[in-house]
C-alpha cells in the first residue's frame, strides 16, 4: 500500500482504465494534503525577466514543505509538484536552466533542491550557471540584496545562444535572485529570459 | 580506558545514539573522543544484498526495515547513490553516508538517595499491584497493569521507581502521546523532588544533564539505545504505538538487554494480555480508586446524524441532551470521528452557547481549550478522538456522536466513558453513545465495563 509523503495516511487506491493503460497521472500526496497548497498563478511581465510565472502561495504548508524539503533533506518530496512544474515547462520551445547552488552548499545539502524538482516532473534541463558565493539571499534586507555583486556566472565552456531560456527556482520573493541570474545570461547573449518559481512569497 | 573525557558529553551521550555531526558540542571535542576510543561510530544505515539484486536497509538509529520508508538518491557528499530512512526523518536526516556516535567509556554513576514526597496513600488493589509489579523487576520480568480509568494507575508506579532510582538506576516513563507526558511530568517532578527528571518530547530542548528519570513519547525512544534498567510505557493501547510496529521495537532497544519494559493500560488489546500472559505477569484492578463502579453506556439511535448536521440542523435528541447539560451546568464533551463534520456542528452548537469550542489534534488553542474547560470558563468542547484519554475534568458528562464508526473500537470507547465520574465529589455521570446502528466493539465495550463492575476480569 502507497501512503502520503506528507501525512503518511494510505492513499486510496481506485484501480482505473488510466491506471491500466498507464496514463494516470501518479499521485504521492493524498487529497487533503494536495488542498493545503493554495494556487496563485501569478503571471508578470517584466524588463530583466521578461516574463515571471509562479504557481503556489507562500502559506503555512508550503513552509512545511520546504522545510522538510531543503532543510530535512527529504529528497523524496522533490516529485509532489511535478506534474504542476510540467504543465508551466512542457513543450516551451526554450531551454531550461535551473538556479544553481554554490558547490560547498550543495554537499552539505546532499542535493541540488531545484535539479531534483525537475528530474522528479522528467523536465530535460542544462546546467548553465554557476554561484559565485555561499551568501543566502533570505538573510538580508532589501538594501543589501539590490546592492549585491552578480550572484551567478556563466560557466565555463557554455554556449550561450540567441534564443529563449527559463530559469526555475522554488522561491520569488524580491526577485533579487532571478534579475542576477537572467542578467549573466543576457550579457552572455541570450535573446529573451522567463522564470518559472514554485512559490511566490509576499513581502 | 585512561584517556581523559568530559563529563558532559558522557552524561549526554551515555544510553543515546546521535547523529555525529549534529552532538551540543564542538565537532572536534567529538572527534578527540572518537579517537581516545570513548565514543563509538555507528553506520547510519546498514544496507544488505537481498533477492535479484535488490537490497535490503535497516536504520540504526529507529530500526525501521520497511522498503517503503527508505529513499534512494544520488548523493552529492558521498557521490553515489545514498538511501536514508524517511521514518524518523524528523529528528535529523540518517542516510547511508551520515554516522551515529554511542558512549562507549565508563558508565556515569547515578544518585543513589532519593526522596518519595507523595503524601497519599494507595489502596490495598494499588499496593498488590505495586508490589507484584516490583516484585516482576526483581525477577526482570515484563509486567502488565491493567487498571481501569480512574484506578490511580500513576501512583501504582511510585514505589517500583522509587526503589529504582535508589539502588542508582535509570528509569524512563515512556507514553505514545505528548499530553499523557506533560499531564506526568508535574505530578512525578512533585513525587521525586531530589531526582533529575527530564521530559522529552517533538520539540523539548534536551537539559544536558545526567538525568535518572526520563518521561518521553515513545517515538523519542528511537533516539536510545541499552539506557534503562526498566521502561514503563503508560496508554500502551494508543495511537500511533499500538500501529507502530517500529515504536514498539524502539521501547525494546531502549532498554538494557535482559531488562524489562513494563505496561500500564485500562484497555490493553488482547495481543498484549496474551503475550504478557506467557512471559511475565499481570495485576488486574477494577475498582476505581473511590470504589464506585465505571459509568456504563446508554444507546441512543440518531438516524442519518451526519445529513442533518450538513444541513445545519443539530438532530432532536443531541439537542436535549446538549440543553440538559446546559442547565445542569454541567461541563461536557462531545467526541466525533471527523473534523469536517465537528467543525460543521460546532457553529449549530454556539447557537445554544456562543462558548462552545471545537479541538482536534493540531488545533492551535487545543491545550488552552482544556483549560478553559477545566476552569468552567467553557462550558463544554467538541472533540475527536484526541482527548480519549490522559484528561480528568471534575463532573464531565460524555456523549460520542456517531459512536458505530470504525475509529471508536472497544479500547476507545472503555477511554472515553473513563473521562467520567473519576473524581470523589462527582463519581457518576453520563455517557451516552448516538449512533446510527449498534457495532460489536460498542456491545464489547459495555460488555467489558459491566464484567469490571461485577469484578470478572481475572489474570
Amino acid at each position: 500500500m502507497k501512503q502520503c509523503l506528507l501525512c503518511e495516511q494510505q492513499l486510496a487506491s481506485n484501480p482505473t482504465w488510466q491506471s491500466l493503460i498507464a496514463i494516470e497521472k501518479t499521485t504521492l500526496i493524498c487529497e487533503s494534503c494536495s488542498k493545503t497548497f493554495e494556487r496563485v498563478d501569478i503571471k508578470e511581465e517584466g524588463d530583466i525577466i521578461d516574463h515571471v510565472t509562479s504557481i503556489y502561495t507562500y502559506n503555512e504548508s508550503m513552509r512545511e514543505y520546504l522545510h522538510q524539503y531543503k532543510f530535512l533533506q527529504d529528497v523524496a518530496l522533490a516529485g509532489i509538484f511535478a506534474n504542476e512544474l510540467r504543465s508551466e515547462l512542457k513543450r516551451k520551445d526554450a531551454i531550461i536552466v535551473p538556479i544553481p547552488m554554490h558547490p560547498a552548499k550543495k554537499i552539505e545539502r546532499t542535493f541540488a533542491h531545484i535539479d531534483e524538482l525537475l528530474k522528479a516532473a522528467k523536465i530535460p534541463f542544462e546546467d548553465l550557471l554557476e554561484k559565485t558565493n555561499t551568501e543566502v539571499m533570505g538573510e538580508k534586507t532589501k538594501e543589501e540584496r539590490l546592492a549585491m555583486r552578480p550572484l551567478f556566472t556563466i560557466k565555463p565552456e557554455s554556449i550561450i545562444r540567441k534564443t529563449t531560456y527559463i530559469l526555475v527556482d522554488d522561491i520569488f520573493t524580491t526577485g533579487t535572485t532571478l534579475r542576477h541570474a537572467a542578467s549573466a545570461l543576457k550579457e552572455a547573449g541570450a535573446e529573451r529570459v522567463k522564470a518559472v518559481t514554485l512559490i511566490r512569497a509576499e513581502r | 580506558m585512561a584517556k581523559p573525557f568530559n563529563p558532559a558529553i558522557r552524561d549526554f551521550l551515555n544510553g543515546r545514539i546521535w547523529l555525529r555531526l549534529h552532538t551540543p558540542f564542538l565537532r572536534e571535542e567529538i572527534d578527540a573522543h572518537i579517537d581516545a576510543g570513548h565514543i563509538q561510530t555507528i553506520k547510519g544505515i546498514e544496507t544488505t544484498p537481498a533477492f535479484m539484486k535488490q537490497k535490503r536497509h535497516v536504520c540504526n538509529r529507529c530500526e525501521n526495515e520497511d522498503p517503503s520508508r527508505f529513499t534512494t538518491f544520488h548523493c552529492a557528499k558521498c557521490e553515489g547513490p545514498c538511501s536514508y530512512c524517511r521514518q524518523c526523518i524528523k529528528m535529523g536526516r540518517v542516510s547511508s553516508c551520515t554516522e551515529l556516535i554511542i558512549w562507549n567509556g565508563e558508565p556515569p554513576t547515578y544518585p543513589t538517595k532519593h526522596t518519595l514526597a507523595w503524601q497519599g496513600t494507595l489502596t490495598p488493589h494499588q499496593q498488590k499491584a505495586s508490589d507484584e509489579l516490583t516484585n516482576s523487576q526483581e525477577q526482570q520480568k515484563s509486567h502488565l497493569i491493567y487498571a481501569v480509568c480512574g484506578s490511580g494507575k500513576t501512583e501504582i508506579l511510585f514505589p517500583p521507581i522509587h526503589k529504582l532510582i535508589t539502588e542508582g538506576k535509570r528509569v524512563c516513563v515512556a507514553a505514545p502521546r505528548v499530553d499523557v507526558i506533560l499531564e506526568l511530568e508535574p505530578r512525578l517532578k512533585a513525587a521525586f523532588p531530589e531526582t533529575k527528571v527530564e521530559s522529552l518530547y517533538g520539540g523539548a530542548q534536551p537539559t544536558m544533564e545526567a538525568s535518572q528519570l526520563i518521561l518521553a513519547t515513545t517515538h523519542q525512544l528511537y533516539r536510545f539505545r541499552h539506557a534503562f534498567d526498566a521502561v514503563y510505557v503508560d496508554e500502551a493501547d494508543a495511537f500511533p504505538y499500538k500501529a507502530d510496529e517500529t515504536l514498539q521495537r524502539a521501547v525494546q532497544k531502549a532498554v538494557k538487554p535482559g531488562a524489562p519494559v513494563h505496561y500500564v493500560t485500562a484497555t490493553p488489546s488482547d495481543q498484549l494480555l496474551t503475550t504478557i500472559k506467557r512471559t511475565g505477569f499481570v495485576s488486574i484492578i477494577n475498582r476505581r480508586y473511590h470504589g464506585y463502579p465505571l459509568p456504563e453506556p446508554s444507546y441512543e439511535p440518531l438516524w442519518n446524524y451526519e445529513k442533518q448536521i450538513r444541513k445545519g440542523k443539530l438532530p432532536e435528541k443531541l439537542l436535549k441532551w446538549t440543553k440538559e447539560r446546559l442547565a445542569r451546568k454541567e461541563p461536557f464533551l462531545i467526541f466525533f470521528h471527523h473534523i469536517g463534520l465537528m467543525e460543521e456542528a460546532e457553529p449549530l452548537f454556539q447557537l445554544l452557547d456562543p462558548r462552545i469550542r471545537s479541538v482536534h489534534a493540531s488545533h492551535p488553542d487545543r491545550k488552552e481549550h482544556v483549560q478553559a474547560l477545566r476552569n468552567k470558563e467553557l462550558p463544554g468542547l467538541l472533540t475527536t478522538t484526541i482527548l480519549e484519554r490522559g484528561i480528568t475534568i471534575q463532573n464531565v458528562q460524555v456523549a460520542v456522536v456517531g459512536a458505530e464508526q470504525q475509529i471508536f473500537d472497544k479500547g476507545a470507547l472503555i477511554q472515553i466513558g473513563g473521562r467520567v465520574g473519576r473524581s470523589v465529589d462527582y463519581p457518576t455521570g453520563d455517557f451516552t453513545l448516538f449512533h446510527n446502528g449498534v457495532t460489536y466493539a460498542m456491545d464489547e465495550a459495555k460488555a467489558e465495563i459491566q464484567k469490571l463492575n461485577k469484578g470478572g476480569v481475572h489474570a
